[in-house]
């Protein structure tokens, strides 16, 4: 157990050196990357950059999700609070993102489909997740940072809100294609990508993967540290009153 | 008698006590139809087109702040932890709250389909459409009982339910409205949108029932 935990600690301790260089690093390459190298997409324009953020973001949000899940059904089953720390960290993360996700994707619907938003299938299927994990956020803000109880109820709603993705994504498919399509512009075929944007892209997916993975440690990080300094001021707590 | 039957006889009886609660619940429905009535003008022209929104909006909300309550005083009694510790699954302890909030609530939303059939004019008790409200009332209760019972403690729980279990319910809903809608021939064919509503169902009831023992653990 203690070599187990050693061992993390030293993963750890090599992720502190390497993500916060990688993710500034690539951040930045893909900032200029995305201004500079990559030409102008023709029939888009400029509004087209904001895909080097968009795409990125929303597979960085999944990632962030799954996470939530796997930590969640660790918590469950092992009911060991490090996890719903982790659980919680990445749940801010994913909430971060797909809210990055959702705004340049209006900022981009805005000039191309002539609207910042339409109830298209991928769009709303999208929205419902940022609601599901911002109410995962609420009812964690809500309780008590020592309350193994909430947590194990976050767990509960963290799962259920997983499972429940496919369903949403699925009738929300069903409702917009059983309807009239809007007017409004839809994306047409993928035309092939110059070779210079889909590297700038691929930039983009490293800078992005790892300023995610980087926030949802420290994240994760700051808030084991506050469960700590909530049982020590409890333990403190009782000191002084007896 | 079984513990179950035990279980589910406590909490008829206890909702029964509780009328006051679900006459609240029903009366909370009944204006919630009527506020939709006029604000969408709903007394002229054809109103078919929005009464399946208006009913499952109107069903799902009063569910909510039903089922919620519907906990809050077990807890603030002691009964829920007393309960946790007799020789009775878990499991039981969720099937008889939640079979007991079904009953409660297919009464309030059968009375709203007799007063909206009566209000509009428009024929809402036929067996297609009770049978989907039935699925429909099974599948949203089996989530919001099981959130219900473990918010049951937590501050801001009135607010809190709602926002966390209306996102989830997004697939019923849009299954229950369009099925609803289909059976009032407003589009072709209840089947697809039942059977949406029919997985929906059996999934919250199914997950709900494995979850809730790993939820109340002490």
């Amino acid at each position: 157990m203690n070599s187990i935990s050693g061992a993390l600690r030293t993963v750890y301790g090599w992720w502190w050196l390497v993500l916060p260089p990688v993710s500034g690093v690539a951040v930045m390459a893909m900032i200029i990357g995305a201004l500079v190298v990559a030409p102008r997409e023709i029939v888009e324009g400029e509004v087209q950059r904001l895909l080097y953020i968009h795409f990125p973001s929303i597979l960085a949000a999944y990632g962030a999700f799954a996470v939530v899940a796997v930590a969640s059904v660790v918590v469950l089953w092992r009911r060991d609070m490090r996890w719903d720390a982790v659980a919680r960290g990445a749940a801010t993360v994913g909430v971060l993102f797909t809210g990055l996700t959702l705004a340049t994707g209006a900022l981009w619907g805005k000039p191309v489909w002539g609207t910042y938003w339409t109830w298209d299938a991928r769009l709303t299927s999208t929205l419902v997740l940022f609601l599901i994990y911002a109410a995962y956020l609420l009812a964690r803000a809500m309780a008590d940072e020592l309350d193994e109880a909430a947590a194990r109820f976050a767990a509960v709603f963290a799962i259920l809100g997983a499972l429940d993705i496919p369903l949403v994504m699925f009738s929300v498919t069903w409702w917009r294609t059983l309807h009239p399509q809007p007017i409004v512009l839809r994306p047409g075929g993928n035309p092939a990508m110059p070779p210079e944007m889909l590297l700038v892209l691929l930039i983009a997916f490293l800078g992005i993967g790892a300023l995610a993975v980087w926030l949802t440690v420290l994240r994760s990080e700051a808030e084991w540290l506050a469960k700590r300094t909530a049982a020590l001021r409890a333990v403190a707590d009782r000191y002084e009153g007896a | 008698m079984s513990p179950a039957m035990a279980v589910v006889l406590k909490d008829l009886r206890l909702a029964w006590r509780d009328r006051a609660g679900w006459a609240s619940a029903g009366a909370f429905a009944t204006i919630a139809v009527l506020t939709y009535s006029f604000a969408f003008d709903l007394a002229t022209g054809d109103v078919r087109p929005l009464l399946p929104g208006v009913l499952w909006t109107t069903f799902l909300f009063a569910g909510i702040f039903a089922g919620g309550q519907s906990f809050a005083r077990e807890s603030e009694e002691g009964t829920f932890d007393a309960l946790l510790l007799s020789p009775v699954a878990p499991t039981v302890i969720y099937l008889g709250k939640a079979i007991a909030n079904v009953i409660a609530m297919l009464v309030i939303e059968f009375a709203q389909l007799l007063l909206a059939t009566i209000l509009f004019d428009t024929n809402l008790v036929s067996v297609e459409l009770l049978v989907i409200v039935f699925i429909g009332t099974v599948g949203a209760v089996s989530l919001t009982t099981l959130l219900a019972t473990m918010s049951a403690t937590m501050r801001g729980r009135a607010m809190l339910l709602p926002v966390m279990a209306l996102p989830l319910l997004v697939p019923l809903l849009i299954g229950a409205v369009r099925a609803t809608g289909a059976s009032l021939n407003l589009e072709a064919g209840t089947a697809p949108w039942t059977l949406l509503l029919t997985v929906f169902a059996l999934w919250s009831a199914m997950l709900s029932v494995l979850l809730f023992p790993m939820a109340v653990e002490r």
